[in-house]
């Protein structure tokens, strides 16, 4: 039997169950599928926007907290942010993660925009927006996400965060992932640049169109498996190369998640994939079992503790009828943030739709707490994106609070049942 | 549309879930078809996407290079039923020109019962290259595609025959489902699952069973397929109310436990009582072993051996129950396989114009058994274990026998 429960996949679970299995503790991880951080941009944000543009996270999150009790900073606090964005660094390791989380990197998003974030794939750092800087953005005919120009006109007109400026231009140049497909996705040409066949195709391609001073842009598909694709190619190239992370498939994310589950596997955590956990059974005022919808039977997962990592609207663990009610899915466990006036207004490009920023409230161990403020169940904790107090794509904190929650619920767990 | 399967398909709860597809493009990411050739523009494209699209008919006839290995259904966060989805819509498709073939290779038990009385010519006339290229070109099943080996005993012959067991019961009765194949093909699967049963203490009752008709429903021969799971419904229940169904073929347990239910829309409670008793021989086990049940008086084992799980047996949503208990096993490092998918699914790498994509999508697999232990392999499921062995050259084992030597019954 395992001693800790998991329940979800993401960013937060996953970290949450790795450093429960590291510390010696039975884990099972039950998610309904694959979590939402093979979605992501596969960097780490911290806190972006408050609403300005944030240079450093730690110290901007520090001052967020002091000034906004319910923002999840406030209950995680600066020093389990900076261990989970550290312990996460090192889970996964300098070839997948770089960066310094008291200064956050300037990076070009795939339309032409400047994006503040803490910690990226060395893949990406060569497109650090700084004044000075000379890109070349490269397209590919068969991709379609990755709108070369456009990318490279935006860049280049932008005032960027330093007040400086850089020059950039475009190209698009056509070389197929695989015959006989024209329309082509991201996954699939990451698969032919872990060829070193392709990339060697691809360089004596796009090697004559450049001209020196060139740090050469390319969408995030610069190999899957192997991490040192990109800098193969940069060194083909003769010419610094980075990658601009796409929507999805996402390249960078698949590459962190994939590194992640790993992780997790070789720590000894239980991965029980497939079911959505549907229901908790309690007793004598603590969680003793939660319900998962397996195939053919109902079965029970029995535990001495649980981490509700299940993300929030968008994973279906939080959920509002038609009347308007707000429920979290699996526990019923109080929300906080109801009381923010009208959740959904109509002015859609105006202020923030408070519904976003609903979720479980928590004390400093990342239980969750009810009106008062006291634990629900003594034996639950929640990480994650099921946090009440934040609109994370806007702040960009989305990483940081899922890492900082998962070490804090985590070490919280770890002292209780040792 | 003809029949009450095929108007399930399609209209029924797969189709409901298709509004919780967020387009995020997981499925696409997981699907070991697509990533191996263009001819199948992926999960997404052909499930959700072109489901919009259909009005009885298929757009995108793609959809019949999908190998319902089920690996998109289990990886979607949102629950939308894509490989259900897809394999009723292809069975919608294929209705109106099923191929000959397809419906002869989907009738396991015709093949057991053709081929136990003239085994030995039966396997000798499965590896001549004229025969078998004969076979490729008027049926369409290719030459070098893995087929079962014929035995002389079957599974009911062996136990009219065999002596009484040595330890009276202990621990109350289970019932055996065997599975064709393992009625017919893989006979010593079924023996040595039967020998652990009944070494734990259980009285095994092994009833007259038939197909679960699971080759028929992924060829989308649906109303064959209903018949033949409702009759073998009718066969388990025969052995007494109530009783736990212990299985060793995971892929018939998984048509049992949800696809005939959620693909072809069974909803007889004959079904229902079966699907909520069965258990996968290797999760009975592990929960006897959660529940302080198991012994675990295991010799010791010093070998390293590679493990796949099959998709059959993933899309139960039940983890990895035989790692767990082959991990109590001392001595016994079990490597994970980390691989999607053999290629099989079923029959589908047996088919000519689909061999190389199968080949192509196991041949990660096979690559990491073959350096892992060149002498054995562990799969739970029966054309997975043919596929690896014939694939890699590499014996290829049901756990349960790594469990009975252990336990030192061999």
């Amino acid at each position: 039997m395992s001693r800790v429960v998991v329940i979800g996949a993401g960013i937060a679970g996953l970290t949450a169950a790795i450093r429960l299995a590291r510390a010696g503790l039975a884990v099972t991880l039950v998610s309904k599928g694959v979590g939402g951080l093979q979605l992501s941009q596969g960097t780490v944000d911290v806190f972006g926007y408050d609403p300005v543009r944030v240079t450093h996270p730690l110290e901007a999150l520090d001052v967020r907290a002091a000034a906004d009790p319910k923002h999840p900073y406030a209950s995680i606090g600066r020093e389990a942010v900076e261990s989970g964005v550290a312990y996460l660094a090192d889970l996964v390791g300098p070839d997948l993660l770089v960066g310094d989380p008291a200064a956050n990197l300037n990076l070009p998003t795939a339309v032409g925009a400047v994006r503040p974030t803490c910690l990226a794939q060395p893949s990406m750092l060569a497109g650090a927006c700084v004044d000075g800087a000379s890109f070349v953005i490269v397209g590919l005919r068969r991709l379609k996400d990755f709108p070369a120009h456009l990318i490279a006109a935006n860049l280049a007109r932008t005032v960027l965060p330093d007040g400086g400026r850089l020059q950039a231009r475009h190209l698009v140049i056509d070389v197929p992932a695989r015959d006989g497909e024209i329309d082509s996705s991201g996954l699939t040409y990451a698969r032919a640049f872990d060829d070193p066949g392709f990339r060697k195709r691809f360089a004596a391609a796009l090697l004559p169109l450049l001209t020196h001073g060139d740090s050469v842009g390319l969408p995030a598909v610069l190999g899957l498996h192997d991490l040192q694709a990109w800098r193969k190619l940069s060194d083909a190239l003769g010419h610094p190369v980075f990658e601009i992370p796409l929507p999805p498939p996402a390249v960078p994310g698949l590459r962190l998640n994939e590194t992640l589950l790993t992780a997790a596997r070789t720590a000894g955590v239980r991965l029980v994939q497939g079911n959505r956990v549907v229901s908790a059974r309690v007793t004598e005022g603590r969680v003793a079992a939660v319900t998962v919808a397996q195939a053919g039977a109902a079965r029970e997962y029995p535990a001495e503790a649980f981490v509700l990592a299940s993300g929030g609207f968008e994973s279906g663990a939080l959920a509002m009828d038609s009347y308007g009610t707000l429920t979290e899915t699996i526990f019923g466990l109080p929300l906080a943030g109801q009381d923010a006036g009208e959740l959904v207004h109509g002015d859609y490009w105006g202020a923030q739709q408070p519904l976003f920023a609903v979720g479980v409230g928590v004390e400093a161990s990342m239980r969750p707490v009810d009106a008062a403020g006291a634990p629900v169940y003594p034996n639950l904790y929640a990480a994650g994106g099921i946090l009440a107090g934040a609109y994370r794509w806007s702040e960009k904190s989305g990483e940081g609070i899922a890492v900082g929650s998962a070490v804090k619920a985590a070490d919280a767990i770890v002292r209780e049942l040792a | 549309m003809t029949s009450d399967g095929l108007e399930f398909a399609g209209h029924q709860f797969a189709r409901a879930s298709l509004d919780h597809c967020v387009k995020c493009t997981i499925c696409e990411t997981a699907c070991p078809v697509a990533a191996v050739t263009p001819l199948f523009t992926g999960p997404k494209f052909v499930g959700p996407q072109a489901e919009r699209f259909r009005n009885g008919e298929s757009v995108d006839h793609s959809l019949d290079y999908c190998s319902s290995c089920g690996t998109c259904t289990l990886v979607c966060p949102q629950g939308v039923q894509i490989a259900e989805l897809n394999s009723q819509a292809r069975a919608v498709m294929k209705s109106d020109h099923m191929p000959v073939r397809d419906q002869l290779i989907s009738r396991t038990t015709l093949m057991g019962m053709a081929m136990t009385p003239v085994a030995p010519l039966a396997n000798a006339a499965l590896h001549v290259k004229p025969i078998r290229t004969v076979v490729e070109k008027v049926f369409g099943i290719h030459r070098d595609a893995p087929m079962p080996t014929a035995r002389t005993q079957t599974l009911h012959g062996w136990l009219k025959k065999r002596p009484a067991p040595k330890k009276a019961p202990t621990r109350g009765t289970v019932v055996f489902f065997h599975g064709c194949a393992g009625g017919y093909f893989e006979v010593e699967t079924s023996k040595k699952s039967i020998e652990v049963l009944e070494h734990l203490g259980y009285r095994v009752i092994v009833p007259k069973q038939g197909c679960c008709g699971l080759a028929q429903q992924s060829n989308g021969l649906f109303d064959a397929a209903t018949a033949s799971v409702l009759q073998l419904c009718d066969d388990l229940r025969s052995a007494g109310k109530g009783l736990t169904i212990v299985s060793s073929s995971g892929s018939c347990t998984g048509m049992l436990k949800h696809e005939a239910h959620e693909i072809m829309g069974v909803t007889d409670d004959r079904l229902k009582d079966v699907a909520v008793r069965i258990r996968d021989m290797m999760e009975f086990l592990r929960d006897l072993h959660e529940a302080g049940e198991l012994p675990t008086d295991f010799r010791p084992i010093e070998m390293t051996v590679p493990y796949h799980a099959p998709c059959q047996l993933k899309s139960q949503g039940m983890g990895q129950p035989a790692v767990e208990v082959l991990r109590l096993i001392p001595g016994l490092t079990v490597v994970e396989s980390g691989a999607t998918c053999c290629g099989i699914a079923g029959t589908y790498g047996l088919k000519k114009e689909k061999y190389e994509i199968a080949q192509a999508v196991g041949k990660p697999l096979f690559d990491m058994v073959k350096a892992t232990n060149p002498d054995l392999a562990l799969c739970d499921t029966e054309t997975c274990r043919w596929q690896i062995a014939q694939s890699s050259g590499v014996p290829t084992e049901h756990p349960i026998w790594m469990i009975h030597r252990a336990y030192g019954l061999s």
